[in-house]
């Protein structure tokens, strides 16, 4: 038994673990700055940002360091890829987070429309949910929790889709218009934090089986 | 086990949490307490020069280890900081070691004394043809420190991870146990006369990788206590073991003469991800000869 060899990787998900409910707390910043269109919480949400940038880059220089001085194989070399990927998708979580928090700066002085507020907070939500999943799974390496981030991705797929025309219907003026287009660019961040969630269940998948193997063909969607 | 994780529904309070980074270390292990002080050695068998103008610092409880390929005057080297080499006639140094401050080589230093504070375990196994038990009370009884004796070997059986074992059959003969358990136990041997440093050359080159593994692990326990140093031809050995790496490479003069130097001495760390020299890159990434 590698005892201090295997305790490093014991840290290093502990740390990517960590690094999950930074994300979870920043999104929940982000949508609770969106519900009240509170923009001084939405500057909180991209100064938090620097916190998990820096729980990003300690988990990459400990990967780093794992694999030049362990030469890690089989399974311990899967949960290293996996854990370095998965970090990777977490920091962009991050990033989705402070792009919301900057169209609600630019937003909070418009009118908007509370029935599509209504909504990203129904997506949120579920994205919430979709990281948790994620990330437990990926603690208990429980491919079958993985595999089922693919249908509560689609539910916030469709939410995702329907904002379009929902933007469409609110109205002719400047300023509707504008709210619109910034709240689809809001939709989409929080439809693509769905997908690296999903994204992290895969890497669960791969650390299970060895196989990569992508749960939904993004590019043959209907 | 992480289950699920509670958002707060702020962020006020959360921007004071800091999260360590998990590789940062408040002591790193160049910081520590110097054990040997080694200033410009050089060491000489007969005519030719073995090892050429070494100088580093080796810490406290820290395991360092001293890689490069044959010949490079590794365990010429590693020999000097127990005064194993006044054993070979020939040999000869120049430059100083200091062990805790003292000249290690000073005129009123008993190399017995060195080698009952710095032990040694070597490539091969070597208990003596004796008992398990004798074999661990060989030091003590010799250094008449024979008081609570069973204790002190039972002591020396557990930090060599050997006791459960071997605590039935310590009248047994050493030559009985397989090739890691023999290895552990000359470590314990080692031990049994509380050494303050323990150097080891290339001590589970002739073990398999499971009883290797064995060796490894028991070394991580050991740093607690003692200061290590390593001689092995596996690289990847020393990157799993050691927090300090040495590397030492052949130079060959005009003469064809070949003289071991140090090249790099850094964090291992930073040998394996960033070595400074071209010669250490070429060597820990097999572009080396």
């Amino acid at each position: 038994m590698r005892v201090t060899f295997h305790e490093q990787l014991d840290v290093v998900a502990a740390n990517l673990q960590e690094e999950g409910e930074l994300v979870l707390r920043g999104l929940r910043g982000c949508l609770n700055a969106l519900e009240r269109q509170d923009a001084e919480l939405a500057n909180e949400v991209i100064a938090f940002d620097d916190q998990i940038d820096d729980q990003y880059l300690g988990i990459e220089q400990g990967i780093e360091t794992l694999l030049a001085l362990q030469a890690p194989v089989a399974t311990d070399l899967r949960r290293i890829i996996a854990m370095l990927h998965s970090n990777l998708h977490l920091e962009r979580i991050g990033d989705y987070c402070v792009t919301i928090a900057k169209m609600i700066k630019l937003t909070h002085r418009l009118e908007g429309d509370q029935a599509m507020l209504a909504a990203f907070g129904e997506m949120g939500t579920r994205a919430e949910e979709m990281i948790r999943v994620a990330m437990d799974s990926l603690a208990t390496l429980d491919d079958g929790r993985a595999e089922s981030l693919m249908q509560m991705d689609e539910l916030i797929d469709r939410v995702n889709r329907r904002a379009v025309e929902h933007v469409l219907d609110l109205g002719p003026e400047h300023e509707t218009r504008e709210w619109g287009l910034r709240m689809l660019i809001i939709s989409r961040c929080l439809e693509r934090i769905g997908d690296h969630a999903v994204d992290i269940g895969e890497q669960v998948c791969y650390v299970v089986t060895g196989e990569h193997r992508e749960f939904t063909d993004a590019s043959h969607q209907g | 086990m992480v289950t699920i994780i509670e958002p707060t529904k702020e962020l006020v309070t959360i921007d004071r949490i800091r999260v360590a980074a998990p590789t940062a270390s408040a002591d790193p292990p160049s910081s520590r307490e110097t054990v040997f002080d080694v200033r410009d050695l050089s060491v000489f068998y007969g005519a030719s020069q073995a090892v050429k103008g070494v100088s580093l610092q080796i810490g406290a409880r820290v395991i360092t280890a001293v890689i490069g390929p044959s010949g490079c005057g590794k365990s010429t080297f590693v020999r000097c900081l127990n005064r194993m080499n006044d054993l070979v006639p020939s040999a000869r140094i120049e430059g100083t070691i200091e062990y805790h401050g003292a000249d290690l080589y000073g005129p009123a230093v008993d190399p017995v004394e060195v080698r009952k504070r710095i032990g040694m375990v070597f490539q091969k196994p070597n208990p003596f043809p004796k008992s398990i038990y004798d074999n661990v009370a060989f030091g003590p009884r010799v250094l008449d420190m024979t008081d609570g004796l069973d204790d002190r070997v039972e002591r020396a059986l557990h930090q060599a991870a050997l006791w459960d074992e071997v605590k039935n059959r310590l009248k047994d003969s050493a030559l009985g146990l397989s090739g890691g358990q023999q290895q552990r136990l000359c470590i314990a041997r080692a031990l049994a006369v509380e050494p303050d440093v323990l150097l080891m050359d290339e001590p589970a080159s002739a073990l398999d990788p499971i009883a290797t593994t064995k060796i490894e692990d028991l070394m991580q326990e050991l740093k607690n206590d003692y200061s290590i140093v390593i001689v092995t031809h596996n690289m990847q050995q020393a990157a799993r073991v050691a927090d300090m790496t040495a590397f030492f490479s052949v130079e060959i003069d005009e003469g064809e003469q070949r003289t071991g130097v140090l090249i790099e001495y850094d964090e291992t760390r930073k040998i394996f991800t960033q070595p400074a020299d071209k010669r250490t890159e070429d060597y820990v990434t097999g572009r080396f000869g």
